[in-house]
């Protein structure tokens, strides 16, 4: 009885304490978070370069000037990139909502909460790490099996790629500091 | 530190004389061996993936190797991977020695959820770009002209598989980990 009692008393103790600095801090980070996945999609989503290479056919004959296209949706790793930072994004909008109509009220909600930004993480990360993985290989090539660079050719759509690629690497940096937040909270609080 | 703030104490008697929070040290200690040993098998398949073919170049026969360190996300796969191997074996032994010491569970489950947290992004990034690599090696890319490799270097590509599928299980279970804190932690902490 002695320790429910305090243990009532603790637990406003701490709602009171940090319920308001915790809420703002919360809410900060899910719109920064919404906001740069929203970017990060639209930057690599609309990606799209048409440049002009000269090739040549036959030896003898002067280079023939060919269009070719990049488009962010021919390799496979963006694609997954821009439907990873979709979801998160989505995901940012409906726990916003839910966060501010619950406002703590509830516990499970929250910890509900926590528990899917932890599985964004490690989304996010993912498709961070393939679009960075494929990126480099545009940028730098690979000798040993002959892959060939690709940024000297499409110079804008490659640095349009590497601008989604750092916006989605904060987004999903807010979206750790989502999950840790709480923890340091709650570990200043029983220090 | 037990002694020094009295104010958190009535927290860790109640949960520890009443049944309410539930402990889940052991599902932990299991999950971090788990991690361990995902993190050991596929450092240890993708280093071996080592395969010498010999291929054709200009009309000449060449005999090619493969090997895991021509390209960097595998090299960053096996770092990260090597990091999260270290940081599960350290912490399952912390988790082990926890397990009699009901007054430090919830400090160090707040340790373990904040370490969790930055180890699943680190080899959540290190799948995501050892996968988006190796599935460009697996299927090529005509619009770059990058061609697939795994027609050539069959073991080698199997290797790598094996390694990825390790990894992905690996990584699930990082975010189980994650999971299973969140939820001991928001059981213990009266909000």
């Amino acid at each position: 009885m002695e320790s429910e009692r305090k243990n009532g008393v603790e637990g406003k103790g701490i709602m009171g304490s940090n319920s308001k600095s915790f809420g703002v801090c919360d809410l900060l980070l899910r719109v920064l978070a919404l906001l740069l996945t929203l970017v990060a999609t639209i930057v690599l989503g609309v990606d799209k370069q048409t440049t002009v290479v000269p090739v040549k056919l036959v030896d003898t004959l002067p280079a023939v000037n060919v269009a070719v296209t990049a488009k962010w949706h021919y390799l496979s790793a963006f694609v997954y990139m821009v439907v990873a930072n979709a979801i998160a994004c989505a995901y940012a909008a409906l726990s916003l909502l839910l966060t501010l109509a619950n406002r703590g009220k509830s516990k499970g909600l929250g910890t509900m909460i926590i528990i899917l930004d932890a599985l964004m993480v490690a989304l996010l990360f993912s498709g961070n790490g393939a679009a960075t993985a494929v990126g480099l290989l545009g940028y730098q090539g690979n000798s040993h099996v002959r892959w060939n660079k690709v940024c000297n050719v499409f110079d804008k759509f490659c640095n349009q790629v590497a601008a989604a690629i750092v916006v989605s690497l904060v987004g999903s940096a807010a979206f750790l500091l989502l999950v840790l937040v709480p923890v340091l909270k709650i570990h200043r609080q029983i220090n | 530190m037990a002694s020094t703030d009295k104010p958190a104490d009535p927290e860790y008697r109640s949960s520890s004389s009443s049944p309410a929070p539930v402990d889940y040290f052991k599902f932990d200690v299991i999950l971090r061996f788990l991690l361990f040993a995902a993190s050991v098998v596929a450092i240890v398949v993708m280093v071996t993936s080592e395969q010498t073919e010999t291929i054709l170049f200009n009309g000449f026969p060449l005999r090619r190797p493969a090997k895991f360190r021509y390209s960097p996300a595998f090299i960053y796969f096996v770092v990260a991977f090597s990091v999260s191997g270290l940081y599960s074996l350290i912490s399952a032994l912390a988790s082990i020695s926890v397990i009699k010491k009901p007054d430090l569970k919830l400090k160090f489950l707040l340790h373990f959820l904040f370490w969790d947290a930055l180890v699943l992004g680190i080899i959540a990034t290190a799948t995501g770009a050892a996968g988006g690599v190796a599935y460009i090696g697996l299927k090529g890319n005509d619009h770059v002209g990058w061609q697939k490799v795994c027609k050539v270097y069959d073991k080698y590509c199997r290797h790598i598989a094996g390694s990825l599928a390790v990894a992905l299980f690996g990584s699930v279970v990082a975010v189980l980990l994650i999971w299973l804190s969140a939820y001991s932690v928001h059981s213990r902490v009266p909000k």
